[in-house]
């Protein structure tokens, strides 16, 4: 669908968000040994977990996913704390570079470089190990709060829209969307908070690639693509709604958390407009 | 959105003040200069359009070719001959004097002496023949499934009683679909798609067929279980004793067959024996286990095991004038279920039974019932000659089949003459069917036919001379006519059913030709389109008629099979399509790759072609609706997530908030359904009161006034957005529109009251009043309506407020950068949407028709799309999609065109078509009225979403004159004719997505065209991609693009050109 800026022709500045402020910069795992080994780990060990429920879910989806998703929320919240920058750090963290970078380093104009970043909060959790918690625990309260009262409702009238049944299934749907809401936001929430320049940019598919951007709109393409075999007559017992949509949500998460964050993505963000050739037909008028 | 322009020359009101004679004449030779520039402008424009025109004409008649030439070799005709077979007259042309029955002896029957009075024919559905014979393993590991030696009676019978009983595999014809099978095992005929004469509305069967002639001989008929039979055969039975069941639900395997056995039984009575002569009895539960459960399940075996104590109770309670006939109307797949023609699906199981013994067999070979369906099989129209002369009626006028030997033979198998003669009479039958039915098409019979029928004659008289049954004449002559039946049956099979495949292939030639020149017309040209016409029309031109004239030559002088018509409209289709392919072509430096760009490009490709791959899958077809709103909401979403990152704070609020409410505005739509069979059971209906009615609910005669309360108000809210609420469109929208719909409002409830019986009105004082209103409101859409469109001013009010002190100032700047000194200001309202506003009245009337032509949860649907059409605008206004040409707009109307034909009540088989409808505004049919409404019913949704294709490209586009653009660069001296182009290549992009979506459907029917489903799915699905293509290609060149032209015009009239 959206194509993302691979193409040779779009330099550097095209790549730049369509708003005047910047916003803030593409997340990075933060740099201890754990964090940067259970990122890897998390969206394989949440993907095999998923699998190794498959059976049980397709048996009775919404016992199961009822049941799952204290364990999703809980995974997820690990993940975020252990990995994730939280909110409010960000903006110091990105200040900080800012600073660094006029110092030092053009190299990298979006992206902080980790080590340095993470090797001044070593200092500073170091110093008070309880406002370090305290400073990661109130992201993931509201993380959660907001992942269960709002994205959960958003999602869930997006799932309805699509065509989702809104007489029957109920608790399917509304099953589905906390799973998908658990998956994409909870990691969004915590690390920007309540940010408007980055949920503006959410909304406008428009932030660069990271591990958390990346998850959450795997978790959107993933759960679009896992409509498709829905209507197939194969009688499969897992055809039903919403295996195949948290299935392919699932997939979705752990592909976009992995492949945003490889060189080769890290940083850049989805186009809309084909600006090259926009930039071509403003040169032969 | 004020705005004070240059006035044109038109508006120039004329100056007479003689106190300045040199600047006045200055000015009106300027003023003439400019007017004949524009008269130049506008006639420019007119011609370009009538170019634009012929180009459009040229791509409808190449699609009509393609369709023409795939339909030829697709769909199997076959015509229904409405002649009917009678008691008194013989199929004979002089009748032999020899021992047959003269007319007068009815009593005895008909052609033929019968041998019973009374029969009981049972139908086990989907009674296999490898159910009803011993399992014998083929290898050594092999075991018995489920289903085998479960039904064990008619093989026994068969074995320990020859006489009485016999056992033959049953072929049947494909589709094996039970009212197809009940078609042919009833008429002897063979099954084609379209059996071209009958009714294609209702399923009840016009040809003479077994139960009309029982039911003429004075027969009382009785019918147990399958309510199909009584859809086909409606009024042959009587009413007391006939009991229907709904076929419909395949997860019930009893209530039917329960119900059969509870009426069956107290008929066999001795003491009810006289209320009836023949039953029909039809058991489902068979059929209905293999589709639950497939046939290797427990259920199946009980289920069989039930059936065999059914036979055998009824053969206790037969007595000996009773004829017991069980059947299997088909076979079933390794899944358990039917529709195609493979051999599980189409090897059915016969078994006659008497207690009488009348049954032989001819030969040693045939005393075993055969082991399996390969040896020995009787095609299953056999019944119909056999059990017409066993029950003393007439064979049916259309029978193809041929009597049944072991009925006929004799006990000892050596009754050759009855042999001979039963298989004259049907050979005579099929004789006479074959003149009449050439004499309606044309053609000639074939030579051997008549070389069998001619030496089958003369054996015929040696043997009867003789008088002895065993002559070998007599049996010679029983074979020859047997062989002229079994070959005329194979020349009819050849005829009927075989696909000609280089035609289907000369068809997707020329629709894939067609794509290719649409894609580099809509997408690949960078330059004016409007400019290429009058080439492209002549060089069409040339290579058509080089073409044809090839093409005649070629079949003159008999260098191929085609008709001299045929391969002329090909090859001057290809012709033309070769001589555009050089114009358009010609000037490299013009085109550009055709490939989609951006993701605006890439989503409309995607949503195109995916869904044309997903019409190989029957899934993906049945499901089209929900596909649809998938789509239509991933755009909703897109368009959220472009409008997000849109710079100014308007084009973002708007764009989101449109984007927002054209889904909801889907998914609301989505709740009006109409399901199609294959849905069931995860769909239900809400398109009517219940999902066995085709009348409205109460409560949806409230739709209709809720349409003309709201949809006026919204129409003007879109029309307020940019001023543009002025002039013509107050009247139009809140006043014309609006009493329209009320009077349709008017009309639904007396339509309700008529079904519900809530007014104390006669039926024909109701039919008159609805017929009025609904012609007034035609009257006013389409006749006031056009002409009011032809003659409207755009949707603006222009005030001018003259400065008091220099009245005189004549306002004609000539550039305008030049400073005048006090000067009259102009103040325009809806400046900004003028081309938009005042086209879009055209959809308004066509909506208004349209939506009168509804049931009414249809009008709300409609409604709904003219809404979603004006919000789509918006957000193409806002995305900046108009005025970049994006291909998102004409493809998204594409989507919501079929969207909304669902909505509205549709599916895409031919049982779902409104035929009603053609009476909302007449009494009787009346050509060519009655197919237009049935039309405008059906694919109005196509049509309104192809009337507002011009729109993606109008609305909100701002005004372009030429001296507005001159100083641009003299490119495009005429913007009216870049206009052209624009609307033109919307135009094209739409009929591109219809084009594809139908050469889609059409190869997938091609391709598939030995699918079981071919006959439900695939066939109705390309019959109607291949309508809506032709109808909308006709709505796009006649009404919207002709309808630019009007609006155009209006615009240039005002403010020049």
């Amino acid at each position: 669908m959206a194509s993302t800026t691979s193409s040779p022709a779009v330099n550097a500045t095209m790549s730049q968000p369509p708003f005047e402020k910047p916003s803030a910069p593409p997340i990075n795992i933060l740099p201890s040994q754990l964090a940067r080994i259970y990122s890897l780990v998390h969206p394989t060990l949440l993907l095999a977990l998923a699998a190794s429920r498959f059976e049980a879910v397709v048996a009775n989806p919404t016992r199961e996913l009822l049941n799952n998703l204290p364990w999703l929320a809980l995974l997820q919240l690990f993940y975020v704390v252990l990995c994730v920058p939280p909110a409010g750090s960000l903006e110091t963290t990105s200040s900080g570079d800012n600073e660094e970078k006029k110092k030092a380093s053009p190299r990298s104009p979006t992206a902080p470089r980790p080590g340095k970043s993470g090797h001044r909060r070593k200092q500073a959790s170091g110093k008070n190990v309880w406002a370090g918690l305290w400073a990661r625990l109130m992201p993931a309260l509201l993380s959660v709060t907001l992942t269960t009262f709002i994205a959960t409702p958003v999602l869930a009238a997006l799932l309805v829209l699509f065509g989702a049944p809104l007489t029957t299934h109920n608790a399917e749907t509304v099953l589905c969307a906390a799973h998908m809401a658990f998956l994409s936001a909870s990691g969004l929430v915590y690390a920007h908070g309540v940010d408007g320049l980055v949920w503006k940019e959410v909304w406008g598919i428009a932030r660069p690639a990271d591990a958390v951007w990346g998850g959450a709109l795997g978790t959107g393409l993933g759960a679009w693509f896992g409509a498709i075999p829905i209507p197939l007559d194969w009688d499969r017992p897992w055809q039903a709604f919403p295996i195949t949509i948290l299935a392919g949500a699932y997939i979705g998460y752990a592909a976009g958390s992995l492949i945003s964050r490889t060189p080769f993505l890290y940083g850049k963000r989805v186009q809309f407009a084909p600006e090259a050739i926009e930039e071509d037909e403003k040169k032969t008028n | 959105m004020a705005s004070t322009p240059r006035k044109g020359p038109r508006g120039t009101p004329a100056s007479k003040n003689d106190q300045i004679n040199a600047r006045a004449a200055d000015q009106s030779k300027e003023s003439a200069i400019q007017e004949q520039k524009a008269r130049e402008l506008e006639n420019e424009f007119k011609t370009k359009h009538f170019g634009v025109m012929g180009v459009l004409t040229w791509i409808l008649l190449l699609h009509i070719a393609g369709i023409y030439f795939f339909t030829k070799g697709f769909l199997l005709t076959r015509m229904v001959l409405d002649n009917k077979s009678s008691c008194q007259e013989l199929p004979f042309d002089i009748i032999p004097g020899s021992q047959h029955v003269p007319s007068n002896q009815q009593a005895n029957g008909c052609w033929h002496q019968k041998s019973f009075d009374k029969a009981v024919v049972i139908i086990i559905d989907a009674l296999r023949y490898d159910f009803t014979v011993p399992f014998v393993p083929k290898e050594e590991s092999e075991a018995a499934h489920l289903f085998h030696d479960n039904i064990p009676v008619f093989y026994e019978t068969a074995i320990n009683n020859p006489a009485n009983a016999f056992l033959l595999p049953f072929i049947a014809d494909a589709p094996t679909a039970t009212l197809q099978r009940l078609k042919g095992l009833t008429t002897g005929t063979l099954p084609t798609f379209v059996d071209a004469g009958s009714n294609f509305a209702g399923t009840a069967i016009d040809e003479d067929n077994l139960v009309a002639q029982l039911h003429s001989a004075g027969k009382t008929l009785v019918q147990l279980g399958d309510d199909t039979w009584q859809a086909l055969y409606p009024g042959y039975f009587d009413a007391n004793l006939t009991r229907p069941f709904d076929s419909f639900n395949v997860w019930d395997l009893h209530t039917v067959d329960n119900g059969v056995n509870e009426h069956l039984f107290p008929l066999l009575r001795p003491e009810n024996k006289s209320k009836w002569d023949v039953i029909f009895g039809h058991y489902l539960g068979v059929d209905h286990a293999g589709h639950r459960y497939g046939p290797n399940h427990a259920a199946m075996a009980s289920k069989l095991q039930e059936m065999d104590r059914v036979i055998r109770d009824i053969i206790a309670a037969l007595d000996d004038d009773t004829l017991l006939v069980v059947m299997g109307d088909h076979g079933m797949d390794i899944k358990g279920d039917h529709g195609g023609e493979s051999d599980d699906e189409v090897e059915a199981a016969l078994w006659m039974y008497s207690k009488r013994g009348t049954f032989g067999r001819t030969s040693k070979e045939s005393l075993l019932p055969p082991s399996n369906a390969k040896e020995r099989p009787i095609p299953q129209i056999d019944l119909v000659p056999t059990l017409s002369l066993m029950l003393g009626i007439p064979i049916p006028f259309n029978n193809l089949g041929s009597p049944i030997e072991e009925a006929f033979a004799g006990p000892k198998g050596n009754d050759w003459a009855n042999l001979a003669t039963v298989s004259r009479l049907t050979a005579a039958q099929i004789k006479r069917y074959q003149a009449a039915y050439e004499i309606s098409r044309g053609g000639a019979d074939d030579e051997e036919s008549s070389s069998l029928w001619s030496a089958a004659e003369a054996e015929w008289k040696a043997g009867s001379k003789s008088f002895t049954s065993k002559s070998t004449a007599v049996r010679s002559s029983y074979e020859l006519y047997r062989k002229y039946q079994r070959h005329t049956l194979d020349v009819c099979r050849g005829l009927w059913t075989t696909f000609d495949v280089p035609s289907m292939i000369q068809g997707v030639a020329l629709l894939f030709g067609g794509i290719a020149l649409l894609v580099l017309y809509a997408r690949g040209m960078k330059n004016d389109r409007t400019e290429l016409s009058s080439q492209l029309l002549s060089f069409v031109g040339v290579g058509s008629g080089v073409g044809a004239a090839v093409g005649s030559v070629l079949s003159l002088f008999g260098f191929t099979e085609m008709s001299t018509i045929d391969l002329s409209v090909f090859l001057a289709a290809v012709g033309s399509m070769a001589g555009s392919a050089v114009v358009m072509v010609k000037k490299p430096a013009n085109l550009t790759l055709p490939l989609p760009n951006g993701m605006w490009g890439w989503l409309a490709f995607f949503f195109t072609v995916s869904q044309s791959v997903g019409f190989a899958s029957n899934s993906y077809t049945i499901w089209e609706d929900e596909i649809l709103l998938f789509f239509l909401t991933t755009f909703g979403v897109c368009a959220g997530i472009s409008s997000m990152r849109q710079k100014t704070t308007t084009d973002r609020v708007l764009g989101v908030y449109h984007s927002v409410l054209f889904v909801i505005l889907g998914r609301l739509a989505s709740f009006s359904r109409l399901c199609r069979e294959e849905q069931m059971p995860f769909c239900r209906s809400t398109y009517y009161a219940s999902s066995t009615s085709s009348i409205s609910a109460p409560w949806q005669l409230g739709i209709p006034f809720a349409v003309a309360f709201f949809l006026p108000a919204v129409i003007r809210s879109f029309y307020s957005g940019s001023k543009s609420y002025e002039g013509a469109a107050t009247l139009w929208i809140s006043y014309a529109f609006r009493f329209g719909l009320i009077i349709t409002s008017i009309f639904w409830v007396l339509e309700g009251a008529d079904d519900g019986e809530w007014l104390p009105l006669s039926k024909e004082t109701l039919k008159t009043i609805r017929v009025f209103l609904a012609q007034l409101v035609l009257a006013l859409a389409l006749a006031a309506g056009t002409g009011a469109y032809i003659y409207s001013k755009p949707c603006i009010s222009i005030s001018v407020n003259k400065p008091p002190e220099d009245p005189n100032a004549p306002p004609a700047p000539i550039i305008a950068g030049v400073e005048q000194k006090p000067r009259t200001t102009v103040t325009i309202l809806g400046f900004g949407n003028m081309y938009g506003t005042r086209f879009f009245f055209l959809v308004l009337n066509f909506a208004l028709a349209i939506i009168l032509l509804q049931k009414p949860m249809g009008q709300g649907a409609i409604a709904l799309l003219v809404w979603q059409i004006l919000s789509l605008l918006e957000i193409l206004d806002t995305n900046s999609l108009t005025l970049s040409n994006s291909p998102i707009g004409p493809i998204i109307l594409g989507l919501l065109g079929s969207f909304y034909f669902f909505k509205t009540g549709h599916q895409a088989t031919p049982s779902s078509i409104q035929w009603e409808t053609a009476f909302i505004p007449l009494s009787t049919i009346k050509y060519p009225w009655t197919p237009l409404f049935v039309v405008l019913n059906t694919f109005g949704a196509q049509i309104l979403a192809a009337l507002a294709v011009p729109l993606t490209v109008l609305w909100k586009r701002p005004l372009q004159t030429s001296d507005r653009v001159s100083d641009q660069g003299a490119k495009s001296a005429n913007p009216a004719t870049k206009l052209l182009s624009d609307v033109v290549q919307a135009v094209a992009t739409h009929t591109l997505y219809l084009a594809t979506i139908n050469l889609a459907t059409t190869m997938w029917a091609g391709h598939l065209r030995r699918h079981l489903m071919l006959y439900r799915i695939f066939s109705p699905r390309f019959m109607m991609g291949a309508g809506v293509l032709a109808i909308v290609d006709v709505v796009l060149m006649v009404f919207a693009v002709g309808g630019v032209r009007w609006s155009t015009l209006s615009v240039g009239e005002i403010f020049g050109w």
